[in-house]
């Protein structure tokens, strides 16, 4: 057969481009991912130590993630989703309890090292039970788990005690990098201060103070990826100092986000250079009250601070000034298991008559004898949300009658007078990487069953209808049982959600390849975000 | 001269002794504890048994006195340890913010003396005038206005207006000199103004005080050219309370922008030490409380030989 | 000037007193206008300070959610704040906190100053040195480690935030102090009073103190500019009073930032309330000196 003449090529290529350039919206032509340039990015705190087993803030997996791989991801565009990163596939034993995943072939590390699943099991067992000298700040996600094998380089195999809903997702945490098993035989302590990943991310510079670099991976196993040449994260701390950044285009996004304020800002000065991305975030600030202090040991007392706040308007007024939103319970508003807000109107607190629910807080209060109750509100000093909703907190209880001293103080000064019990009431918060009840829940059960309760109350009914749920077989039958849960937390009001986080992130709008997800943990390696110019 | 410089170098022990005593007390009563700070305030559950053992490797479990012969021992050797926060060696932490520091605090004092020493004289010479007045009132504006809030002020006056911002991070000078100008340049003004509205003042009445003297009045009756006489006597006599506080103005600035170094995100000393205040990172605070004491006391010391230089007729115990 | 009352010399009515004052006070006017503007802004404050729940429109603590961050207009002379709060109000009460905290904290500073200065010269010796060591600890630690370390103990709030202020300006005092005590120490009058078997205590305090008051007068002037200014830079961090006490430092924190561009007026406010007020000490305190010690110098 003759072969076609260059002409006839080129007039189809012609053709080709023609009817693509007709039919094709100009907006799918220019979201083609282009290869190449440095993404600048701003960092308001940063990374102790580069392990990220042992870390705990978004300060580090902001800059550190994009330089390693994790055995499972979460897929954000997709709904959450999780999906495989060095795990090619895996299948779960029918009884719950066998986990087996087939690794990608041919991952190398950025020192040239294949990856094999010795690596895998030697990063997971640091996690699970780490060696002496080492910290594994989630270890406790990890009880269920018995032993990890390594049958073959590809293969790797995670036997638990017991079938746990919630280690699929855990085993997909962000945090959990993969390092090499051979430096970490040599040093268990090597991540702290050596980054060797198979991430899309090659490591460059750490100036501490002032800024990190890294470029390119060009042998990622995932081909193609990533899009830029490299990134540049900055650390900022002070929050108008970002934004000037942002807005003077030194940096082009922050991730972990900005205030509404700074947000109305970048709009009104940049315009549609500017794409603005919002989510809930799976975050919220609760009070808590120090169940062991008289009067605050009084269910009705608790209660009647709990509705005297008015959490419908706080939403409207508190999300024009702070980096909150969402009215909600115990779950994120929204996600999968969370009352709707025609079930969220029936707890005590939640009412949308709220001068009826004042009275009833003022009677509460009278009848336990506590008409002109005076305490001291123990805050974080952190500006953002802490700081406006601790004053709309206080002038919410000034309505009641009720006098608040506000008493902010730093971080460590805050979280030791919670650990202590050296506080009446105070403003705490929880944060989770993913939407999953095992993860939300956990702050309320009984103070020797969590350590992320500082109420110091025990109540067994929370603890029993917890396991509960865990292990609940159906979607119904869990829903059933956080409700029950969610509205037992309210009525005794041991501990109290204000209002939901909102993550808001203005960014230019050249980054692409990004979306906001509801956690500040997730989607951070970077491999998919490109530059439109 | 040679004992008085001695006995000024001994005396300097016990107070960086008793500046080292002090740090180390204050940052024990301080509650709050850095392993437990770092574990478990951004959400980790990590054990009570896990948080001992870290406190052990971090040598928190010792004894205070034990944990204060450590660091003194290290000291003595030249070792400042490694800063509990990062693991890293604080000297290599310090020395990248202490260059940035330094580098502000110069550009502030060249600023402050070609302001503050022709304003204070001019102010001097025309008491009383509306001239006088006027340096008078922009200088004590200056010691009214917050450096932060100036700060503040300059970096959205600079966005709004001239839609440019200084950059956001340092680069060393002697690598791209222009970058690194025009960063510092900014920070070096907002808290030039006070720096040179002190000494204006300073200058200011040092002047007129010399200018009342019995020398200074002879020489101008016997009809010299009054210029000479301000520049030759008074000038000279006049320099030395300045000297006095550009130096303690100067080593101030060495640890003492705190708020300044956050509106300019300069990564300088004065951050660094809050910073570690606020991790409770004990070794990196005790380093750096000495080290700004060190300084204090060094400049001090130095304005006092610059004295002794500068004036001949002063003498020492 | 301020003699000792032990030698019974100026022994006046009260209304001569007065009538002298008076003019003492007009002539201060007449000759050092600048000194008369700095003292008609401090007098200002000062009545602000007391007659706060009058002069101001609103309750400083009362908010309006309808009207957030409104601008200056007949209802808000000074606009609102995030809160809806009444700029206006907040600054008038925060004249409040600003001169309870200014006035706290450089009394006890200048008064602690001045007795440990002249305390230390009149023992000398050995007791001198070791003092002034202890006071030389205290001047080259840095001013913002002391601050935290006491609101970190002792919490924030008013009492705290003075002593926080108050603590670094002892050593400063004390220095100022020492160097006019050591003349006094020499003059017959100390002598004459140790001669007569007088303690150290009760010739400290009658015979050498006052005769260093003028000092100390002035020091507590440039002091309480300096204290105020101080008290600003803390709240900021928020090392000072907590929010919603209503404080200049801490109505330029936060949202006055965030907002700097659509409400400016909720900085530029109480930030101009804070310039005001250590303009106004700053001039006094500058003509006090040129009246009292023209050769005093302080920062």
């Amino acid at each position: 057969m003759r072969a076609p003449s260059i002409h006839r090529w080129l007039a189809a290529l012609a053709a080709l481009l023609l009817v693509s350039a007709t039919t094709l919206p100009t907006e799918a032509l220019a979201q083609q991912p282009r290869r190449g340039g440095e993404l600048t990015f701003v960092v308001s705190a940063e990374p102790p130590s580069y392990d990220g087993h042992r870390e705990t803030s978004f300060a580090h997996i902001h800059p550190v993630a994009p330089h390693y791989s994790t055995l499972l991801r979460i897929d954000v565009a997709n709904n959450y989703k999780i999906v495989g990163d060095l795990a090619e596939s895996w299948t779960i034993s029918p009884d719950g309890k066998t986990y087996t995943f087939k690794l990608h072939d041919g991952v190398k590390f950025h020192n040239g090292d294949t990856l094999t699943s010795a690596d895998v099991k030697a990063s997971l067992e640091r996690i699970v039970n780490p060696p002496p000298g080492v910290v594994s700040a989630r270890k406790a996600s990890y009880q269920a788990i018995d032993r990890i094998e390594a049958p073959d380089p590809l293969t790797v195999v995670v036997r638990l005690k017991w079938p746990e809903a919630s280690m699929l997702a855990n085993l997909a945490s962000p945090w959990n990098y993969i390092y090499n098993a051979k430096k970490l035989a040599e040093d268990p302590r090597f991540p702290e201060k050596n980054i060797l990943g198979t991430g899309p991310f090659v490591f460059v510079e750490h100036v501490p103070g002032s800024h990190w670099v890294a470029k390119r991976n060009p042998n990622y196993f995932v081909k193609g990826l990533p899009y830029l040449d490299g990134y540049r994260a900055v650390f900022i701390r002070s929050a108008s100092a970002a934004v000037a950044a942002v807005r003077s285009g030194q940096a082009q996004i922050e991730f972990r986000g900005f205030s509404p304020a700074q947000r109305d800002d970048l709009v009104r000065a940049l315009g549609d250079k500017i794409r603005v991305q919002e989510s809930p975030w799976t975050c919220v600030l609760t009070v808590v009250f120090n169940n062991e202090k008289p009067p605050f040991n009084d269910a009705r007392v608790r209660r009647a601070l709990s509705m005297a706040i008015d959490r419908w308007q706080g939403s409207q007024v508190l999300s024009k000034i702070a980096i909150v939103k969402e009215v909600g319970g115990v779950l994120r508003p929204g996600s999968e298991y969370a009352a709707s807000e025609s079930e969220l109107v029936e707890y005590p607190g939640y009412g949308k008559d709220i001068e009826k629910a004042r009275a009833e807080a003022r009677r509460l209060l009278k009848e336990a004898g506590q008409e002109n109750l005076k305490f001291v509100f123990k805050n974080r000093d952190t500006q953002m949300p802490y700081e406006p909703v601790g004053i709309f907190l206080i002038d919410q209880w000034r309505r009641i009658g009720v006098t608040a001293e506000h008493r902010p103080s730093e971080t460590a000064t805050w979280q030791g007078d919670l650990r202590n019990g050296n506080y009446e009431v105070s403003m705490d918060y929880a944060c989770d990487f993913m939407d999953e009840p095992d993860l939300q829940l956990f702050k309320y059960l009984s103070a020797d069953k969590s350590p992320a309760n500082y109420g110091r109350y025990k109540d067994p009914v929370l603890d029993d209808l917890y396991v509960k749920q865990a292990r609940a077989t159906n979607e119904a039958e869990r829903r059933k049982i956080v409700r029950q849960f969610e509205k037992r937390v309210l009525e005794q009001a041991y501990q109290v959600p204000t209002i939901w986080w909102q993550r808001i992130v203005p960014h230019w709008d050249k980054v692409k390849g990004w979306e906001v997800s509801a956690s500040h943990y997730l989607n951070q390696d970077l491999r998919d975000v490109w530059l439109s110019e | 001269m040679h004992r008085y410089i001695i006995r000024r170098l001994l005396l300097m022990i016990p107070t960086l002794f008793g500046v080292a005593v002090l740090i180390f007390l204050l940052m024990r009563v301080v509650p709050g504890d850095i392993v437990a700070l770092r574990y478990t305030a951004d959400g980790g559950s990590v054990s009570a048994e896990t948080l001992a053992a870290e406190r052990a490797r971090l040598g928190l479990d010792k004894s205070i006195p034990a944990q204060f012969v450590d660091w003194m021992g290290g000291l003595l050797t030249g070792d400042l340890g490694q800063s509990m926060w990062t693991g890293r060696p604080i000297s290599y932490e310090i020395g990248i913010r202490f260059q940035v520091s330094l580098q502000v605090a110069i550009m502030a004092t060249i600023f402050a003396i070609l302001l503050s020493i022709p304003l204070g004289t001019l102010a001097a010479l025309k008491q009383d005038t509306w001239v006088d007045y006027a340096i008078r009132i922009f200088s004590i504006a200056g010691l009214a206005t917050p450096s932060f809030w100036l700060g503040i002020i300059m970096i959205l006056g600079l966005l709004i207006v001239f839609r440019w911002l200084p950059p956001m991070a340092t680069v060393s000078f002697f690598r791209d000199p222009w970058t690194n100008l025009s960063q510092l340049i900014w920070p070096a003004l907002a808290v030039g103004y006070r720096y040179s509205a002190v000494a204006t003042r300073m200058t200011r009445a040092t002047v007129l005080e010399v200018l009342r003297e019995d020398y200074v009045r002879t020489a101008r009756a016997k009809g010299l050219w009054e210029r000479v006489i301000v520049v030759r006597h008074a000038m000279r006599n006049a320099l030395l309370p300045v000297v006095t506080i550009i130096g303690l103005e100067f080593a101030f600035l060495i640890g003492g922008l705190v708020v300044t170094e956050q509106v300019f995100n300069l990564n300088g000393i004065g951050r660094l030490m809050v910073e570690s205040i606020i991790r409770r990172d004990y070794t990196m605070t005790q380093a750096l409380v000495l080290l700004t004491a060190a300084v204090f006391i060094v400049v001090n010391f130095a304005v006092d030989l610059l004295y002794a230089w500068l004036d001949p007729r002063i003498r020492y115990r | 000037m301020a003699v000792a009352a032990d030698t019974g010399v100026a022994v006046l009515d009260e209304r001569g007193r007065a009538s002298r004052a008076l003019r003492a006070v007009l002539r201060f006017c007449r000759t050092k206008p600048l000194g008369a503007a700095g003292g008609a802004l401090i007098l200002a404050m000062v009545v602000a300070a007391l007659l706060a729940p009058w002069i101001a429109p609103y309750d400083p603590l009362e908010t309006d959610y309808a009207a957030m961050l409104a601008a200056p207009s007949a209802d808000h002379w000074l606009g609102t704040d995030a809160f809806g709060r009444d700029v206006l109000s907040r600054i008038v009460y925060g004249a409040r906190t600003a001169l309870l905290v200014g006035f706290g904290a450089s009394v006890i500073g200048t008064t602690v100053g001045s007795v440990v200065g002249v305390a230390s010269t009149y023992f000398g010796g050995k007791i001198d040195l070791l003092v002034q060591r202890l006071m030389d600890v205290i001047l080259s630690f840095p001013i913002i480690v002391l601050a935290m370390a006491v609101v970190a103990v002792l919490g924030t709030g008013a009492t705290n935030v003075i002593l926080a202020i108050a603590i670094p300006m002892i050593p400063r005092a004390a220095r100022v102090i020492r160097s006019s005590a050591l003349a006094i120490r020499e003059m017959p009058y100390v002598d004459a009073a140790r001669a007569c078997g007088f303690g150290p205590t009760r010739i400290i305090f009658r015979h050498m103190l006052p005769n260093v008051v003028a000092p100390i007068l002035i020091l507590l002037t440039a002091f309480l500019g300096q204290a105020i200014l101080l008290e600003a830079s803390l709240s900021f961090l928020g090392l000072g009073v907590a929010e919603p006490t209503p404080a200049w430092g801490l109505m330029l924190k936060g949202a006055a930032v965030e907002f700097a561009e659509r409400a400016p007026w909720m900085g530029v406010f109480p930030g101009l309330a804070i310039s005001a007020a250590v303009f106004g000490f700053n001039l006094l305190g500058d003509s006090l000196r040129d009246v009292l010690d023209p050769r005093l110098r302080l920062q």
